[in-house]
């Protein structure tokens, strides 16, 4: 295919008040890519999603990150998002107050003013969020609620889910968006996350469990233990590891050699 | 013993009413004298007393405590377009240093509710329509269900009904000496009856303006609300400056709702950047009366207000809500006394204050339960915002119970922006200072919320906004 690659992380290792998480992970993602990143608790998971979306407190002690070719770790939050990334929170922050559809609009202007464009029509911006709300099964009546406010676990997934379907990041990662969901809600976000793929865009799933991968399926499966990644391979190897456990994993990396990167990263 | 202070007010009164300038019509001669002599026995609050140690006293050594010589002279140049815009529905009634000022006034008051200025209320034969007619409004108001103007005696205003009246008393709380001294220098205030039954959520608003410099004279706005029994009420008090002077403004408002009564209280203290203002406002509930009390304080260099609720009657409820913002060099002091007498009553009290530059917010919160006030239900929700490394927010949670059976809950937080909340909005792509303003908005939200005026709202959160300096960034929440 010869695709540029989009996101590409070297040997970053970041500390949370102190402690090393990551410890030299390496990743690179192309456009219209799905990863699923997983791994047992404590691994590094969400580490890393807060460090790609440059949440403080997070420390970068080594490596680097670029996304379409600029240093992304020299960004600040808000302009890693307005350069088209995304990040699905696994605990999604209840802001009461603040409106959902006024965040949305917010959210919506200050990735258009990024592109120089005019502000978005209230009118088209409306029908715009009707239409993602379907696809999301929400209520009208969320609109004109807290941010999150007094949200059951699955409104608010599907409330970052709704997010992201309106500012259309060319990279979205998503911290364990399937954790807490029933099987119907499962099927919405997943249905959500799926609307957006396409050739220019890609996604970074991290997830404890296989099962979202039944309903998103990914490119490439990555394993994460003790903050660097032990194994890739396709979505067998998600199979595999709901099979075996994430023990087996870790005892190769006590001593095991890995096996063979896959050819295909 | 008398302090200087006291010694000095006591003489500018006594000048004031050599001259004559002090009508007894408006406070009994006697009441006058009481007051003066109380605050000579107890003085003015100083910051060594622990419920005044926010305020800054100070100014309080330069003010000419006497009102202007002619209230009316400050009018001129003055016109309806200084004011704030009107509010639907509600009859104006606007005061110029302390002074009803007719020419300014608009709108028809509604049948069952009588407004009159205490001058005319309580005077000789003076018989201007409250509401006067104001050309610029077009409206042709005058007051309906007029109620015959009474003579001086101020200290016996009927109980309207309920068996719990303390309106004409001196004020017995130390806590309360400002109304004293409102007592002592009043030239005028606002006397609204509605009577029995009376539905009228929409109703009145009190403009009050302050115009006079602080060298010269005082303004002294003065309110005695009168609810009878079962009767509906909104009134809108507010307090603004006109000029940019250093106001001296002393308000007292005295509010009686009798049993069954409902009345939803608006203020909204925006006075001058220079002005300093005190108030005090005691209300008095009655058997099942209902007192939503909604302050906004975003105006003055320093203000104080002085709130007493009681619940007098049982299964009186009250809710007191109150948003106060700082900046600069600002001081916004609120001091509430709520007071449970009788049983099974109910009371809330809400306070968001937001202090930046090197401004102090302050909100001591206190609730009495008495021995006789079994099942009392009382809540506290206390919260200060810090925006800004000098800032300083105060917010004291306060609770004496002399009983049991009793539901008393209270939480009082102060701190800075939540990270996380930041955060989140950061990764939407909000830029910080937006993420700021929105945080700090939805923070006061609890408190604005409740104004169930659309257009009030509106103007307040106009005002909140200019005050946060933020009035771009906001315009699509408005």
């Amino acid at each position: 295919m010869g695709l540029k690659v989009m996101l590409k992380i070297e040997k970053l290792q970041v500390s949370v008040e102190g402690k090393k998480i990551l410890n030299g992970l390496d990743l690179e993602v192309k456009p219209g890519e799905v990863h699923a990143i997983m791994g047992p608790n404590g691994s590094g998971k969400s580490t890393l999603a807060y460090s790609l979306a440059g949440r403080p407190g997070y420390e970068i002690t080594g490596g680097k990150v670029t996304f379409g070719g600029r240093d992304l770790l020299a960004l600040a939050p808000e302009e890693r998002a307005h350069e088209g990334m995304f990040l699905g929170f696994q605990y999604p922050v209840e802001i009461p107050g603040v409106n959902n559809v006024y965040l949305l609009k917010a959210a919506v202007n200050a990735a258009r003013k990024h592109r120089g464009l005019p502000e978005v029509d209230a009118f088209e911006f409306l029908t715009l969020v009707r239409e993602k709300m379907k696809v999301m099964h929400m209520e009208e009546s969320f609109l004109s609620r807290g941010v999150n406010e007094g949200f059951s676990g699955g409104e608010k997934k599907r409330n970052e889910i709704l997010q992201m379907l309106m500012l259309e990041p060319r990279l979205a990662i998503l911290d364990e968006t399937d954790s807490g969901l029933d099987i119907d809600a499962l099927k919405v976000v997943a249905n959500g996350v799926n609307s957006l793929r396409s050739p220019e865009r890609a996604v970074v799933l991290v997830t404890h469990y296989q099962r979202l991968l039944d309903y998103i399926v990914p490119d490439f499966v990555h394993v994460l233990v003790r903050g660097r990644i032990a194994r890739s391979g396709d979505r067998t190897l998600a199979l595999e590891l709901e099979r075996r456990g994430y023990d087996w994993i870790a005892g190769m990396e006590r001593g095991v050699p890995p096996l063979d990167p896959p050819e295909a990263a | 013993m008398a302090s200087a202070l006291a010694t000095r007010i006591a003489a500018e009164h006594a000048a004031a009413t050599a001259a004559e300038s002090l009508s007894g019509d408006v406070v009994s001669r006697e009441r006058r004298r009481a007051a003066i002599q109380m605050l000579a026995a107890e003085g003015l609050p100083t910051s060594r007393d622990e419920n005044w140690k926010y305020v800054n006293l100070r100014p309080l050594e330069k003010v000419k405590f006497a009102p202007p010589a002619s209230g009316q002279q400050a009018l001129a140049g003055l016109t309806v377009a200084d004011l704030p815009a009107p509010i639907e529905g509600y009859a104006r009634y606007v005061f110029v240093d302390g002074v009803f000022a007719p020419g300014l006034s608009a709108g028809a008051t509604k049948a069952g509710i009588a407004v009159r200025s205490l001058r005319d209320a309580r005077g000789t034969a003076r018989t201007a329509g409250a509401a006067g007619s104001v050309a610029a409004a077009g409206v042709a108001g005058t007051s309906g269900g007029v109620v015959s103007a009474r003579g001086a005696g101020d200290s016996a205003l009927p109980g309207s009904g309920g068996n719990v009246t303390t309106l004409g008393q001196p004020a017995a709380s130390r806590d309360a000496r400002f109304a004293l001294l409102n007592d002592a220098f009043a030239v005028d205030g606002a006397e609204i009856r509605v009577s029995a039954g009376t539905d009228c959520p929409t109703c009145v608003e009190l403009v009050f303006v302050a115009q006079v410099e602080s060298q010269t004279g005082a303004s002294y706005p003065r309110v005695e609300l009168h609810v009878e029994p079962n009767a509906r009420v909104g009134l809108i008090e507010r307090h603004v400056s006109i000029g940019g002077g250093a106001n001296f403004v002393n308000a007292s408002v005295r509010v009686d709702i009798a049993r069954g009564a409902t009345v939803h209280h608006y203020r909204v203290q925006e006075t001058g950047a220079k002005a300093v203002w005190f108030d005090t406002l005691s209300a008095v509930l009655g058997q099942d009366a209902t007192y939503r009390l909604h302050g906004v304080n975003v105006g003055a260099l320093s203000g104080r207000s002085t709130i007493n609720v009681q619940l007098a009657g049982r299964g009186a409820d009250a809710a007191i809500s109150v948003a106060s913002l700082g900046d600069k060099q600002q001081i916004q002091d609120a001091f509430v006394l709520v007071e449970h007498v009788a049983p099974n009553a109910k009371s809330e009290q809400t306070f968001r204050g937001i202090c930046a530059g090197r401004a102090r917010v302050g909100f001591n919160g206190m609730v009495v339960v008495r021995k006789d006030a079994k099942g009392t239900d009382s809540q506290q929700s206390l919260r200060g915002l810090l925006a800004g490394p000098e800032a300083e927010i105060d917010v004291r949670p306060q609770l004496e119970i002399y009983t049991d059976d009793v539901r008393c809950a209270h939480g009082a937080t102060a701190g800075k922006l939540d990270d996380n909340m930041l955060f989140y909005l950061l990764s939407r792509g909000l830029d910080a200072a937006t993420a700021q303003r929105l945080l700090k908005w939805a923070f006061l939200e609890d408190v604005v919320a409740r104004i169930e005026v659309p257009e009030l709202r509106r103007q307040i959160e106009r005002s909140l906004a200019g005050q946060m300096k933020e009035a771009d960034a906001l315009r699509e929440l408005l």
